[in-house]
């Protein structure tokens, strides 16, 4: 469904993408891990439509992305989590969720059934929807990053290392958030991004690594481990 | 005297707010210190006069006045403020701001060379809807109602639905969510570049609404954008750039006292607005209403 052939792509003149490739199912659930700067959130950025890409293609239902703009994608059923939740600050939780749907304009039904579907998955979210979004600790913020990007991604959602920063207790919190995500919406696509491959091997069926911007195939197993450069 | 050095301010303020919450918006959104906002408010000055004088010389009824000051706002927003936008700004948003100040710097110049092409060196006075709304009287003193009411009236007016906009409407809230991250707003799809497009011409609107209105009260020369400009800025810089109600108040502050200098110490008349604005800062730099960014962890 989304297909990544030979992209590379460069921040002010460096290099960040080499002829990374990596394809994602429908309904799969895909890890990439690397290290702090191998290149994870440039991906991810690509695939969004934030970076300069300089080769290679990004393809969604076999029609190429590159002439999609940024703010079109999220129309195509792709929702994002980034790194940091960047939720705004002024808006309640709710509001910060409601967003996405607001701008495609979806009807209030549409709105709250989706609502609804997300606080299934996340049910602390429906307890702090009035809360100012500024107010939110880091484990709750990452929750609604989750459902903000859950709102518009009916078929894939790109999630930029979520269990960064988060406590044991809430990264196992999470990640139970996830697998009745997964439980509640097999269609769904998932592609997480994580340093610690260990947190993923759980649930991911297929990997890859990205090291210094070029993407290989890996098992989540020990030999993924040394891949990533991780012991 | 210190009442009407009151009223001279309420009336004075209403028209700078109009002014510097525009430049104000523009900045919070788009990051640009917008020096052609003096031109917006000129031109839209001119342009209004001249519809006021041409409805005038065709005899039709003086009520008319009131849309047609509207109308040439409007028109000036999105025509000027859209151009300007479209063709200039959008290559050097994200670039060094010395260069963006150089861009809006320059459009300024030009503007203000283009509007004595068409309009002329001579003044222009078209005081009919002022006449028109006549005076009130307030603990006897005699106010003309057009200053008096209706500026200050369609000063709250904005400020009202300005915030009702921004909190309350869905463009409102993409406006909103672009100011504080284009990327991630984007990403929610918000066409950030409509945003931008469409705040820059409100703002463009609100001073060419400023100017439309203060066409009435005085007249017309070249170099009133300046003047106002600059005052504009002050009030922008007192309240933190970037904040709406700021800028009311400040506004409000910065016009009664300039006024109270008119009357009370008319040699300190041009330099009162300045003099708030840096012990403001002295005391605040980061302006009135700015709270300091707390971080983000």
């Amino acid at each position: 469904m989304l297909e990544i052939r030979e992209l590379s792509a460069e921040i002010e003149g460096v290099q960040v993408l080499r002829r990374a490739t990596l394809s994602l199912e429908e309904g799969a659930t895909v890890a990439l891990i690397g290290r702090n700067g191998a290149g994870k959130t440039s991906l991810l950025r690509a695939i969004m439509g934030f970076m300069t890409v300089t080769g290679g293609a990004i393809s969604f239902d076999g029609k190429p992305l590159d002439t999609v703009k940024a703010h079109e994608r999220p129309r195509l059923g792709i929702g994002y989590a980034p790194e940091d939740r960047r939720l705004f600050s002024t808006f309640t939780i709710e509001e910060n969720i409601r967003l996405p749907a607001e701008v495609m304009k979806l009807g209030e039904a549409e709105i709250a059934r989706r609502l609804e579907r997300i606080y299934a998955v996340l049910p602390e979210l429906a307890d702090l929807r009035q809360r100012p979004a500024a107010g939110l600790s880091g484990g709750q913020g990452k929750m609604a990053a989750l459902a903000r990007a859950l709102m518009v991604g009916s078929r894939v959602i790109l999630l930029d290392e979520p269990f960064q920063g988060l406590a044991p207790v809430l990264a196992n919190r999470y990640a139970a958030a996830l697998r009745a995500l997964r439980d509640s919406h097999p269609d769904i696509a998932l592609l997480i991004t994580e340093s610690n491959p260990s947190l993923l091997r759980n649930f991911a069926a297929k990997a890859y690594a990205i090291e210094r911007g070029e993407v290989s195939e890996t098992q989540l197993a020990e030999s993924s481990l040394a891949a990533a450069g991780l012991h | 005297m210190l009442l009407l050095a009151a009223l001279d301010g309420l009336a004075y303020g209403s028209l700078i707010f109009l002014v510097a919450v525009g430049l104000s918006l523009i900045f919070g959104v788009l990051g640009i210190v917008n020096v052609a906002h003096g031109s917006f408010y000129a031109i839209g000055a001119y342009v209004a006069a001249a519809a006021v004088l041409a409805l005038g010389a065709a005899g039709l009824p003086t009520w008319l006045a009131f849309p047609a000051l509207l109308l040439a706002a409007a028109l000036v927003g999105i025509l000027v403020g859209g151009l300007v936008e479209i063709a200039l700004l959008r290559r050097v948003y994200g670039k060094e701001e010395v260069l963006q100040l150089i861009v809006t710097f320059a459009v300024f110049m030009i503007l203000e060379d283009a509007q004595k092409v068409v309009f002329g060196v001579q003044p222009y006075f078209a005081n009919a809807p002022m006449n028109w709304l006549g005076t009130v009287e307030v603990f006897g003193i005699f106010y003309t109602t057009y200053q008096l009411i209706l500026m200050p009236l369609v000063a709250a007016a904005v400020l009202l639905g300005l915030r009702f906009f921004l909190r309350r409407t869905s463009f409102g809230r993409a406006i909103v969510a672009v100011t504080q991250d284009r990327e991630a707003a984007t990403a929610m799809g918000i066409d950030a570049t409509r945003v931008y497009l469409i705040t820059f011409i409100i703002g463009a609107f609100l001073a060419a609404l400023g100017g439309a209105l203060a066409s009435a009260t005085t007249s017309l020369t070249p170099g009133i954008g300046a003047g106002t400009l600059v005052l504009s800025f002050a009030v922008a810089a007192t309240a933190g750039l970037g904040r709406i109600e700021g800028a009311a108040v400040a506004a409000l502050l910065i016009g009664l006292g300039r006024s109270a200098a008119v009357y009370f110490a008319p040699e300190f008349d041009v330099l009162i607005p300045y003099l708030i604005m840096m012990l403001v800062l002295l005391v605040r730099p980061q302006g009135l209403f700015s709270t300091v960014q707390t971080r983000k962890v």
